[in-house]
């Protein structure tokens, strides 16, 4: 560096700084994982129930996905079906009577909390299109266990006998975890 | 890559006896809007990232059936969660006791309940329809986790890991189940 005589404030090297924020970029560029095209729809969060034995992770493709959530407005619980796949959703949301144009190609349908016959035939529609698909139930920890069991017969009624439950892992989860 | 010569301005070009200029090392370049720009970025993946990655826990239940099939009682193990988040457990089926169990008990119960048996307990969850989803995570949780500690204890009764069945089912609570649960 050139020295001038005269010394007009101080000069701090930036470099490690920079260094470092380029290295915290570049790790947070790839480890990015955006919100579902489903979750970008829906107006409340599921907080998850926690769970540490089973760290498999939720595929991206290929699951149909009971949504059981709380809306914070009204706080009451919400239902809804998600499918993963674009391609295969007309075909298994045009099942249900009284639904076409752009709700068929939404990235999940809102269902009425009861209506356990909709839930029936979606997840019949499901296996239909892609036997090979993956059923999870994605509900809120606070939810009584009720609404999930009525997932649950309509799911074994209709052959569906192996699925999953969405959770989070324990040390992720966020500081209000008491439930329960 | 070709190159031009520019015709004296080219630091390689050193004429003997030359006027003496100022040596130019390197060059400056403001490296400020880069940075501006990289921190922008670093604070809009830090924040858009969501660290929390939702994990599966796969459950099976037992499909439609028009035959029962008979099993032992004595092989039996219900697992019962009452409304308000208690544990409570029966071995058998009908009439014999039902016992509460400790939240954090649920996990050396079950390994041992499944180490007496062998192979052979089945394990049934019966949860109230008005406990929370939580509760039986937890429950599931517990059980998931003795199953891993399960194989250790297995190796040291001679049996192998990969002859491990599980035989787990999350079952309806009947009315007699909730009567007697209120009951306790």
């Amino acid at each position: 560096m050139a020295h001038k005589p005269k010394r007009v404030g101080f000069k701090l090297d930036m470099t490690p700084l920079v260094d470092v924020a380029f290295l915290l970029l570049t790790f947070f560029m790839f480890t990015a994982k955006f919100k579902s095209d489903a979750e970008n729809e829906q107006k409340y969060e599921i907080k998850r129930p926690t769970a540490s034995a089973d760290t498999t992770r939720l595929p991206d493709a290929g699951t149909a996905i009971v949504k059981i959530g709380i809306d914070p407005k009204t706080n009451d619980t919400v239902l809804a079906y998600a499918v993963s796949n674009e391609k295969d959703r007309s075909g298994i949301y045009g099942a249900v009577e009284g639904i076409g144009g752009d709700a068929l190609h939404r990235a999940q349908l809102e269902l009425a909390k009861d209506d356990t016959n909709k839930l029936k035939t979606l997840v019949l529609a499901t296996r239909r299109q892609d036997p090979k698909i993956k059923f999870a139930i994605d509900a809120d920890r606070r939810v009584s266990y009720g609404r999930i069991q009525t997932v649950m017969d309509a799911f074994r009624s209709q052959g569906a006998t192996i699925f999953n439950f969405v959770t989070v892992s324990g040390a992720d989860a966020p500081k209000d975890d008491k439930a329960g | 890559m070709g190159s031009v010569d520019l015709g004296g301005g080219g630091r390689s070009h050193k004429k003997a006896g030359g006027v003496k200029k100022p040596k130019r090392i390197g060059f400056a370049l403001d490296m400020t809007p880069l940075v501006d720009v990289a921190f922008l970025l670093l604070t809009f993946f830090m924040f858009a990232t969501t660290m929390a990655q939702p994990q599966i826990m796969e459950i099976s239940v037992p499909p439609n059936l028009e035959v029962p099939i008979d099993v032992a009682e004595s092989n039996l193990l219900t697992i019962m969660v009452r409304g308000d988040g208690r544990v409570f457990y029966q071995r058998g089926a009908g009439t014999n006791p039902i016992q509460p169990l400790k939240p954090e008990e649920v996990r050396t119960f079950a390994v041992q309940a499944n180490a007496e048996k062998g192979n052979a307990l089945i394990t049934t969850l019966k949860v109230d329809p008005t406990a929370k989803y939580s509760q039986l995570v937890k429950v599931l949780d517990e059980l998931n986790i003795a199953e891993g500690e399960l194989t250790t204890k297995y190796k040291q009764q001679g049996i192998e890991s990969g002859k491990r069945e599980r035989k787990f089912a999350i079952v309806a609570m009947t009315p007699d189940d909730k009567a007697a649960l209120t009951a306790l």
